[in-house]
């Protein structure tokens, strides 16, 4: 008989551990069949959180092998092939505050997602009497984003909160602010992307995490990209992460490729890369790794770069 | 076996290293590489946050590049290359609208983006394409006793629709190369964790403490070095290393290498021939300790 160890860690509120539980293998079962398992079978002490079974509500994610998942729509099967192995490792998700075992704090997380008015501010177009319409192709703006069920798991697994102080928002509360800012019916998106913005949008790393663990498939990393898109189009230009974006942006157009040595400059400005920069760039000089004598040429082709830019400028506003 | 090689911007500058020791590697193999004529940057993950029809516009561009030559595949040496260049193709071979669009934008250059070419990373053909067991033959020196730590990098795995070579969740390809060079692979915590290099500017405190943990875990594992297949997490780990110390108490010093030049160790290359000398951490003295006598 083949046996699936479970190692959960648990919480009582003062001390951590963890705790060694057996069953034995189903086949065609879930990682919520096993947390009920353990608490029906083997230990009626274990807390966790869930509710609908379905991938409905959202309340049950936790992380198995240090990777994040909705527990009652991921397979044991999967999980056990992934990992090629019988021994599993239950905590709970990464970035919350725990209440016990597998049960995480949201209060603290419904808070920070009210600075992005996480509600519809309607447009005159609308009214109670009137009613709120909206055309099939702007419902399909909504459509995606309001897929989000709440289950932290994107935040469990962003490589940002994970070193951040609190202040970087999870990237539910993004997909939220996003969700608003392009709803046909509202009429103020920049009262939810400002804050997004000051609330340091561009210390997303672009690791990848959120878009590829969300059990849902919103393309968040997309989202991202259109906040920043959108800051920017407020006028929020004068900040590292734009600056560094542009300087991609604009070294591509006039030479087609980055120049390194003046990326530093082009991003924090000449003051603050000489009082910060210097040791960095002096081993950098020292290993070969930067020539700051070496100006890229243009490349070849490079007229046509200028035009596929001037085609992108017209589509933009078009 | 012929390729078209898109290197990026990194391997002309910061990475050259990269550039010399993947040449003599492919040369070593007998891979052909044929350099993309003007190919641009790829947008490095960071066009799009301003325009991301020109980000898709400029890959395509440097994908046609890759069709004129008539090979079936672009390859690269870098994460972020790859998924910048397999982003654009994904888009372009789904949406037929934009592939128009985009196709309207690449008249002016006289190109034309096909769909006919696939886009891979040096890692991945050397198991698809090459094979390991073609790869075991060519090793000259096996790298016995030398304990790596593979790190992998986010833009290799993931978004997984996009890349998909491997499970993202637990990747084994790196493993494998190692296998069969004679390397030992160490487990450690952050074998899947981002190096942070993107955000390096805008999140410089909380990058730095990623290059701390991402360099004090390994060693703590007893890895002699950490082997990356991407240029980026290699300068983020290597160059700021000294920049990183400075938040650890504890002694964080951890040699970096380039993919290839791990092979072209295996392959009987010295350490200057595959330019290791450049890197910010000195590799060589751990190298010479374990690999070289």
């Amino acid at each position: 008989m083949r046996t699936i160890h479970y190692k959960i860690k648990r919480f009582d509120g003062k001390r951590e551990w963890y705790q060694d539980y057996q069953l034995q293998y189903e086949k065609g079962k879930t990682i919520l069949w096993a947390l009920t398992a353990i608490r029906e079978q083997l230990d009626p002490t274990l807390v966790f959180t869930s509710a609908c079974r379905h991938a409905i509500c959202g309340s049950c994610a936790i992380k198995v092998n240090g990777k994040s998942f909705l527990a009652c729509k991921t397979s044991l099967d999967e999980v056990l092939e992934t990992f090629k192995s019988d021994y599993l490792v239950f905590e709970p998700l990464s970035n919350f505050e725990v209440i016990k075992d597998l049960a995480i704090a949201w209060e603290p997380k419904m808070e920070k997602m009210k600075q992005v008015k996480p509600w519809l501010i309607p447009s005159n177009k609308g009214s109670v009497e009137r009613g709120f319409i909206q055309s099939e192709d702007d419902f399909h703006e909504i459509s995606s984003p309001t897929d989000c069920i709440l289950c932290g798991v994107c935040t469990s697994e962003c490589n940002q909160l994970a070193v951040n102080d609190g202040t970087y928002l999870d990237p539910f509360i993004l997909n939220r602010a996003y969700r608003f800012s392009v709803d046909s019916r509202d009429c103020a998106p920049e009262e939810h992307i400002r804050p997004v913005y000051e609330n340091e949008l561009w210390k997303c790393i672009h690791c990848m995490q959120c878009i590829s663990s969300c059990p849902k498939g919103i393309p968040l990393t997309d989202e991202i990209a259109y906040l920043r898109q959108e800051s920017i189009k407020m006028g929020e230009v004068n900040n590292q992460g734009a600056k560094h974006a542009f300087a991609f942006y604009d070294d591509v157009r006039n030479k087609g490729r980055l120049n390194e040595t003046m990326l530093p400059i082009k991003t924090d400005g000449l003051l603050k890369t000489a009082t910060t920069k210097i040791p960095f760039a002096l081993r950098m000089i020292k290993k070969g790794k930067i020539n700051p004598f070496h100006m890229p040429k243009a490349i070849e082709g490079i007229k046509g770069v200028k035009e596929i830019y001037k085609y992108a400028e017209e589509v933009k506003h078009s | 076996m012929r390729y078209a090689f898109f290197p990026g911007c990194t391997l002309e500058s910061a990475a050259e290293e990269l550039m010399i020791s993947t040449m003599k590697v492919a040369e070593a193999l007998g891979i052909e590489l044929i350099e993309l004529k003007g190919w641009t940057c790829c947008g490095a993950s960071h066009i799009q946050d301003i325009d991301d029809f020109l980000a898709t516009s400029i890959n395509a561009r440097n994908i046609a590049l890759g069709e004129k030559l008539g090979v079936s595949k672009i390859i690269t040496v870098c994460n972020t290359c790859t998924l910048m260049l397999r982003t654009a193709k994904a888009k372009l071979d789904k949406n037929k609208k934009l592939r128009t669009r985009v196709n309207e934008s690449l008249r002016s250059t006289g190109m034309q983006y096909k769909g006919n070419v696939e886009v891979t990373h040096l890692l991945w053909a050397l198991i698809e394409d090459y094979g390991l067991d073609r790869l075991k033959e060519k090793v000259k020196r096996p790298l016995t006793g030398l304990k790596v730590a593979n790190f992998y990098g986010c833009h290799i795995l993931m978004p997984p629709k996009i890349m998909g070579f491997e499970n993202h969740m637990n990747p084994q390809s790196m493993e494998m190369i190692a296998e069969v060079l004679g390397a030992e692979s160490v487990k450690f915590d952050q074998r899947l964790a981002c190096c942070g290099f993107h955000a390096v500017f805008p999140a410089e405190k909380e990058v730095m403490n990623l290059t701390g943990m991402n360099c004090l875990s390994p060693k703590a594992s007893g890895a002699d070095c950490l082997i990356t297949p991407c240029p980026l997490c290699q300068m983020q780990l290597d160059a700021y290393q000294p920049d990183a110390q400075k938040g650890f108490s504890k002694d964080i010093t951890m040699p970096v290498l380039h993919l290839p030049q791990l092979i072209g160790l295996a392959l009987g290359f010295s350490p200057q021939e595959l330019a290791i000398q450049r890197h910010v951490v000195d590799a060589i003295p751990v190298l010479t300790e374990n690999v070289l006598v």
